[in-house]
C-alpha cells in the first residue's frame, strides 16, 4: 500500500469507529496548560481543517499544483494560538496549521477557501494571486514567503532587531508593537543550511551582549530531510547550549504539550526579549511530497510507527478520554469538515489563472497601492546643525567619498526610518571612511556595527524593512556579497511577486567594489562581476562615475526605496572614493561641489549622462570605464574623433530607450565595461543593439574573463585607457601615428 | 435523490410589508401551535399578537412596522419557512442572516429555543420602539447591473468624511447590504444625508420606523439588552453560523458567553456586515443553493449583488443573475411565490 494519505485516514475512521484509541502516557487536561476545552477543540478543528488540506491535495492531480503536507506538523497550531496575531511569523512550508489557525479568528476571512487557490494556483489567492504556493497574509502578519532552504531565517532575525530599532526611534510607519516577539520556524534538515546557522549566529551574538532579540525559533523536528534521517539526538545537542540561546523542548504530536512549549517560549522571548529555540517534536506524514516514495528509503515498519504517532489521533484520544467530545462527534467534525472543503475545492479549481507573462509578472515592481509618500526635507537649520563640524570641507570640491557621506548625513535627516547598517561602518566609519562622521550624527541606533556576517546584514535589512524602515546596508566588498546574494536574489527581490505585491522589503545596499585599486588588495577587494545582479527581475542597480552624480542617485535611490518600495542595489567603484583628478595632477576635474538636496538638480532612473556631442564615436560605459574614457577622450581628440560619451549609470534596468536615444546619428559604438567578458553589461547592450536592429558599428572592450590577481598583474586583466584608445582608433579606422 | 447543500439566510426588519400581509396565515396554517405559543408570550406582555397582526384586514405602516410589531411578526414567518425547508432534499450547511436576521439565525441554528428566540426578537424589537433612535438611510454603491461603481463608493466615502467636520451630526455605516449601503444617522444626520446623497429612482431611501441600528447611536441600548437577557438562554449552534462580521461560530467549538457578548455587544453598535456574511458563506460553505427566509422579497437583490462582487458561479451581472434564475434558482427566495416551491 503506497497509498499512505488514504491509509492514515482510514487508520483514523477505524479507531474512532471502535473506539480503540492509542495509549496515551500521561493524558493532561487542557486547563493544565492554560487552554479550555473550546479551546482545545478550536485547535483540534484545525488540525482536521489542515489534514482534508493535504488530502485533496494528494487527490486532486492535474488540478492542485503542490502536495507538501503539513499533516504531523500540527503543532504548529498551538505556536499561533499561544502568540499574539501582531508576532510576526516567518513561516516553515509545512505550517499550514499555524495558518489556518490564525487565519480562522480574522472576522470575514475564507481560510479554507483561500488556501484552495493557492493550492490551484488561482489568479484569485488573495496571499500571491496564483503566483506560488505560499503560506502568508498581511491581516495575520505572515510574510508570504518559502522556507525551502531556510533562507528566511536571517530576515526574521533582521525584524526582531528592528522590534527595539522602531521603539527607539519612534518611526511612524512601524508594522510591529513594541512588545511584539517574532516566531520562524524551519525544519530539522533545514537547521544544518549555512544560512540558518549563520541566523541563529547572529540571534545569539545579539543575545549574548544584551541586544534585544525577541524571537521564537521553531525548529520542527521530523526527524528526516526527504530521504535523509538526522542522527538521533542532534538538533538538542546542537542548540541546547548555545551562549544567548534558550532551550526549549516540545512534543508537537501531542498537542496540549505543544501549546505548553509553544506559550512558554514565546512568554520567555517577550518578557526577556531574548532568542528561543523551539525544538519541537514533530512526525512527516504522507512523505516529503506527493510525487514522494517513501519506500524506497524507509522501512513499512518505520513508516507505521511514524504514523501510529498521528497527532490528529492523538489530539482525537484525548479529547475522547477526557470526554470533551465523542468520538461520534469527532467523526462528524471530521466528515463535516471534508465535505465542506470537497464542495469549495470544486468551486476554487474552478476560478481564473494567470494567463499572460505580464499577468504573472505584474508585481515584480511593488504595484502603485503598496507606494508611500517621501518625506519633507529637514529645514536649513536642522542642516546647520547637523552638518556644522562638515560645513568648512564642504565649501570646496569634494571627492566621491565625501559626496556619499555627506548625502547619507542629508537621507539620515529627511528619512527619519532610514538606518545604516554594516562591518565596521559606525566607529571606524567604514574601511574607506565612507561613512565616517555619521555615528556621532546620528548614534547607534542608526548606525549599526554589525558582526561579520553579509547574509546577517541583508537579512537585518529585510527585516526591518518588513517593519516600516528603510535600511541602506552596507557589503564592505562586493565579493562579499556572494556569499549572501540569496538573500536578494531568494529573498528581498521575490516579495512583493509573491505577495502580490502585498508585502515589500525596501532597501538600498550600499556595495563597495570593482577594479583599479593599484594592485593592493587583490580579488577580494577588487571583484568586478555584476553578473549575480543582472538577472534578478525588479531590483535596481546604480552605479556612479563620479561624486556629483553619486549624490543625486544615491538620493533618488533611496526615495525609489521608500516611496515605490524598490530593492536598490547602490555599487560604489572603491577606486573612485577618493580620485580627484583626471587628466593631470592636481587639475580636480573629478572633484565637485556638493549641494543641498533643496538645491540641486535631480538624476530619475534610467537617466543616463552624456559628455560631449560627437558622433564619429560613442562610447557607452559606466562607473570606471568612464572615467577612463573620458581621459581617452582627450587623446581621441587629438585625432580628430569626435566623441560623446555615455555614463549609463543605472545597469539594471538598463535604460535602453535612453541609450537607443544617445546613440541616434553615431558612426561607431564602443562598449567599455569593465566587469568580466562572460555575463557582463556589455554582452546585454550588445544583445540589444542588434536586436533593435541597429546598423551602427559596433564593438566591446571588457575585463578578462579572470580573478584579480595582486599587484601590477591586475593591470593585465582590467581594461585600461590605452585599450580604450586602441579599440576606438581601430574602430574607427583612424590609423595611430 | 441526492441531497443538496443549503446556505440559510434569516430576513431582517422591514421585510413584512402590504404585500406579505397573512403571510404567516397564508403558508403555515399547519403550524398553529408555534403561533399559539408567540401569541402567549405577546398576551404576557400586553401586547398584540402576531395571529392578530397577520390576520388584520389592512396593513398599517404604524402597526406592522413598529420595531415592537415587526419583530416578531417576522420572526414567526421566518422560523416558519425555515422549519418549511424540505431536508430530505436539503442539508442546511450554515445559517445566517441580516441585522434583527442574526437573532433569527440563532434560533435557526438552535443556538436559543424556538421560544427563547422569539423572547430575545420580542424584547429587542421593545427595547428599541422604546429606546432607540436616529434612523437608517439606504442609498447604491451598484450601477443598474448591479456591479460596484467606485464612483457611488467614493462618493459614499466622501459624505462620511464630510459629515464628521459637522459636530451635531452623526453618521456612521450601518450595514453593508450587498450593493447597498445602509447608514445609521442622528436626526441631524438623517437631514444631512437626505440633502447631500443625489437623489435617484427611489434614493436615498430612508427606512420608516428604523432606529440607528449598528452603530454607536445604540450605544445605550447594549446595556439595558445585556440586563434584560441572560447569557444562559445561548446554547451551542447545531449548525454553523455566520455572524455580520463575518465571523463563523462552529457546532462543539463556538463558545456561548463570547456569542451571547456579541449578540448584545458589537452586534448591536459596530456595523453589520451582511456582504462579509455572504462571503464567508459562499466561499466557506460552497452550498448549492441559498435559501432567503421569508417574509418579503427584497433580501434576494443584495445577496445576488454579493454573489456578482464575488464573481461568484460566474455571475456577471444583474441581467444574467435574473435569466440563470429563472428554471433552477440558486438563491431560492420563499418570500416569493414561484421560488419558494424549490426550498419546499
Amino acid at each position: 500500500m503506497f497509498d499512505r494519505a488514504t491509509v492514515l485516514e482510514n487508520a483514523f475512521k477505524e479507531h474512532l469507529e471502535n473506539g480503540n484509541f492509542p495509549n496515551i502516557d500521561d493524558v493532561q487536561k487542557p486547563e493544565s496548560v492554560g487552554l479550555s476545552p473550546l479551546e482545545f477543540i478550536d485547535l483540534f478543528e484545525t488540525q482536521i481543517m489542515t489534514r482534508h488540506l493535504d488530502l485533496m491535495a494528494r487527490r486532486s492531480k492535474g488540478k492542485t499544483f503542490y502536495s507538501i503536507s503539513s499533516s504531523g506538523h500540527d503543532g504548529t497550531a498551538a505556536i499561533a494560538k499561544a502568540a499574539r496575531l501582531t508576532d510576526m511569523a516567518f513561516l516553515h512550508y509545512r505550517d499550514g496549521a499555524f495558518l489556518l489557525q490564525r487565519k480562522k479568528h480574522i472576522k470575514g476571512a475564507t481560510p479554507l477557501y483561500d488556501m484552495a487557490l493557492s493550492f490551484t494556483a488561482s489568479s484569485d489567492d488573495p496571499v500571491s494571486g496564483g503566483r506560488h504556493k505560499v503560506l502568508g497574509g498581511l491581516e495575520v502578519y505572515v510574510p508570504a514567503q518559502t522556507s525551502t532552504i531556510a533562507s528566511h531565517l536571517p530576515k526574521a532575525v533582521g525584524a526582531a532587531h528592528s522590534i527595539a530599532m522602531a521603539r527607539k526611534l519612534d518611526i511612524n510607519d512601524k508594522v510591529l508593537p513594541n512588545d511584539a516577539v517574532i516566531v520562524c520556524s524551519f525544519g530539522d534538515a533545514s537547521a544544518n543550511h549555512s544560512t540558518a546557522q549563520g541566523a541563529i549566529n547572529a540571534a545569539c551574538w545579539a543575545s549574548f551582549q544584551n541586544s534585544p532579540m525577541p524571537i521564537v525559533f521553531v525548529c520542527e523536528d521530523n526527524n528526516i530531510g526527504i530521504s535523509t534521517r538526522t542522527p538521533k539526538g542532534w538538533i538538542k545537542e546542537s542548540y541546547n547550549n548555545k551562549p544567548g540561546l534558550e532551550y526549549i523542548k516540545c512534543d508537537g504530536t501531542n498537542m496540549l504539550d505543544a501549546y505548553r512549549g509553544a506559550k512558554q517560549a514565546i512568554n520567555t522571548a517577550r518578557n526577556r526579549r531574548k532568542p528561543v529555540f523551539l525544538h519541537m517534536k514533530t512526525v512527516r506524514l504522507m512523505g516529503h511530497a506527493g510525487a514522494d516514495v517513501q519506500t524506497v528509503y524507509t522501512s513499512m515498519k518505520t513508516l507505521k510507527t511514524t504514523e501510529a504517532q498521528d497527532p490528529l489521533l492523538q489530539t482525537a484520544s484525548l479529547l475522547a478520554s477526557q470526554n470533551i467530545l465523542s468520538p461520534e462527534q469527532i467523526l462528524q467534525m471530521y466528515n463535516a469538515l471534508g465535505n465542506r472543503l470537497a464542495r469549495l475545492s470544486v468551486q476554487a479549481f474552478s476560478k481564473p489563472k494567470l494567463t499572460s507573462a505580464p499577468q504573472v509578472m505584474e508585481p515584480i515592481i511593488p504595484a502603485p497601492c503598496s507606494h508611500k509618500p517621501t518625506p519633507k526635507l529637514v529645514s536649513e537649520e536642522t542642516r546647520k546643525d547637523l552638518f556644522a563640524k562638515d560645513a568648512r570641507g564642504l565649501t570646496k570640491p569634494v571627492t566621491l567619498a565625501k559626496q556619499i557621506n555627506a548625502a547619507l548625513g542629508d537621507i539620515l535627516a529627511q528619512y527619519p526610518n532610514a538606518f545604516l547598517c554594516g562591518e565596521d561602518i559606525a566607529r571606524k566609519g567604514g574601511v574607506y571612511g565612507v561613512t565616517r562622521g555619521l555615528l556621532d550624527k546620528f548614534g547607534p541606533a542608526r548606525i549599526i556595527d554589525t558582526l561579520l556576517d553579509e547574509q546577517s546584514i541583508l537579512g537585518l535589512a529585510i527585516g526591518a524593512g518588513h517593519n516600516g524602515f528603510v535600511p541602506i546596508p552596507e557589503i564592505q566588498f562586493l565579493a562579499y556579497l556572494h556569499n549572501a546574494a540569496d538573500q536578494i536574489r531568494g529573498e528581498a527581490a521575490t516579495l512583493s511577486f509573491f505577495s502580490n505585491s502585498q508585502f515589500t522589503n525596501p532597501m538600498v545596499v550600499r556595495i563597495a567594489g570593482l577594479g583599479y585599486q593599484k594592485g593592493f588588495g587583490g580579488h577580494f577587494h577588487n571583484d568586478n562581476s555584476l553578473t549575480a545582479l543582472r538577472d534578478i527581475p525588479g531590483i535596481i542597480v546604480a552605479c556612479p562615475s563620479n561624486g556629483e552624480d553619486a549624490r543625486k542617485m544615491l538620493r533618488e535611490s533611496i526615495r525609489l526605496a521608500q516611496s515605490e518600495r524598490r530593492v536598490v542595489i547602490f555599487i560604489e567603484p572603491i577606486a573612485l572614493y577618493q580620485t580627484a583628478d583626471l587628466h593631470n595632477k592636481g587639475d580636480g576635474l573629478w572633484l565637485g561641489n556638493y549641494e543641498a538636496p533643496a538645491q540641486d538638480k535631480t538624476i530619475s532612473l534610467g537617466e543616463i549622462g552624456q559628455y560631449g556631442k560627437g558622433t564619429d564615436l560613442c562610447i557607452l560605459t559606466y562607473g570606471n570605464g568612464y572615467y577612463l574614457s573620458r581621459q581617452a577622450e582627450k587623446r581621441l581628440a587629438k585625432y580628430k574623433i569626435k566623441t560623446r560619451i555615455i555614463d549609463i549609470r543605472w545597469l539594471q534596468p538598463l535604460p535602453e530607450q535612453a541609450i537607443l536615444k544617445a546613440i541616434k546619428g553615431c558612426k561607431h559604438i564602443l562598449i567599455v565595461d569593465e566587469c568580466r567578458k562572460t555575463g557582463s553589461q556589455a554582452e546585454q547592450i550588445m544583445t540589444f543593439i542588434m536586436e533593435n536592429n541597429i546598423q551602427i558599428k559596433t564593438e566591446r572592450l571588457n575585463g578578462e574573463d579572470c580573478f584579480i590577481p595582486l599587484g601590477t598583474a591586475a593591470n593585465e586583466v582590467l581594461l585600461s585607457k590605452e585599450q580604450i584608445i586602441d579599440a576606438a582608433l581601430g574602430l574607427t579606422g583612424v590609423q595611430d601615428d | 435523490m441526492t441531497k443538496q447543500t443549503a446556505l440559510v439566510v434569516c430576513p431582517g426588519r422591514g421585510t413584512y410589508n402590504a404585500k406579505e400581509l397573512g403571510y404567516f396565515n397564508k403558508y403555515h396554517s399547519d403550524k398553529k401551535f408555534f403561533l399559539h405559543e408567540l401569541d402567549t408570550l405577546r398576551q404576557s406582555k400586553g401586547q398584540r399578537t402576531i395571529s392578530e397582526l397577520d390576520g388584520a384586514g389592512k396593513f398599517s405602516s404604524g402597526t406592522h412596522g413598529t420595531g415592537e410589531n415587526a419583530s416578531l411578526l417576522i420572526y414567526a414567518c421566518a422560523m416558519a419557512d425555515f422549519h418549511a425547508i424540505n431536508r430530505e432534499k436539503y442539508d442546511i450547511v450554515a445559517i445566517t442572516g441580516n441585522s434583527m436576521g442574526w437573532y433569527l439565525a440563532l434560533a435557526a441554528s438552535g443556538t436559543l429555543s424556538l421560544m427563547d428566540g422569539a423572547h430575545l426578537v420580542n424584547e429587542m424589537g421593545a427595547l428599541m420602539h422604546k429606546n432607540g433612535s436616529g434612523g437608517q438611510i439606504v442609498y447604491p454603491i451598484v450601477d443598474s447591473e448591479w456591479k460596484t461603481d467606485p464612483k457611488r463608493v467614493q462618493l459614499v466615502q466622501n459624505i462620511l468624511e464630510d459629515s464628521r467636520k459637522t459636530k451635531s451630526v452623526k453618521i456612521y455605516t450601518s450595514i453593508k447590504l450587498g450593493g447597498m449601503i445602509v447608514f445609521a444617522a442622528n436626526d441631524a444626520g438623517l437631514k444631512y444625508l437626505m440633502q447631500n446623497l443625489p437623489e435617484e429612482e427611489h434614493f436615498p431611501l430612508k427606512l420608516n420606523n428604523h432606529n440607528a441600528f449598528h452603530s454607536p447611536i445604540l450605544d445605550a441600548i447594549v446595556p439595558m439588552a445585556k440586563s434584560n437577557l441572560s447569557a444562559s438562554i445561548f446554547t451551542p449552534p447545531s449548525t454553523p453560523l455566520i455572524d455580520g462580521q463575518g465571523v463563523i461560530w462552529q457546532p462543539y467549538l463556538a463558545n456561548t458567553q463570547s456569542l451571547y457578548d456579541y449578540t448584545l455587544g458589537e452586534q448591536i453598535n459596530s456595523t453589520y456586515d451582511f456582504s462579509a456574511a455572504i462571503n464567508v458563506g459562499i466561499k466557506e460553505f460552497a452550498p448549492d443553493k441559498i435559501i432567503v427566509l421569508g417574509p418579503g422579497t427584497t433580501m434576494s437583490a443584495p445577496v445576488a449583488q454579493e454573489l456578482i462582487e464575488q464573481k461568484w458561479l460566474n455571475f456577471a451581472g444583474k441581467e444574467d443573475f435574473k435569466f440563470r434564475q429563472s428554471d433552477d434558482p440558486f438563491v431560492i427566495s420563499m418570500g416569493m411565490d414561484d421560488q419558494r416551491k424549490f426550498a419546499l
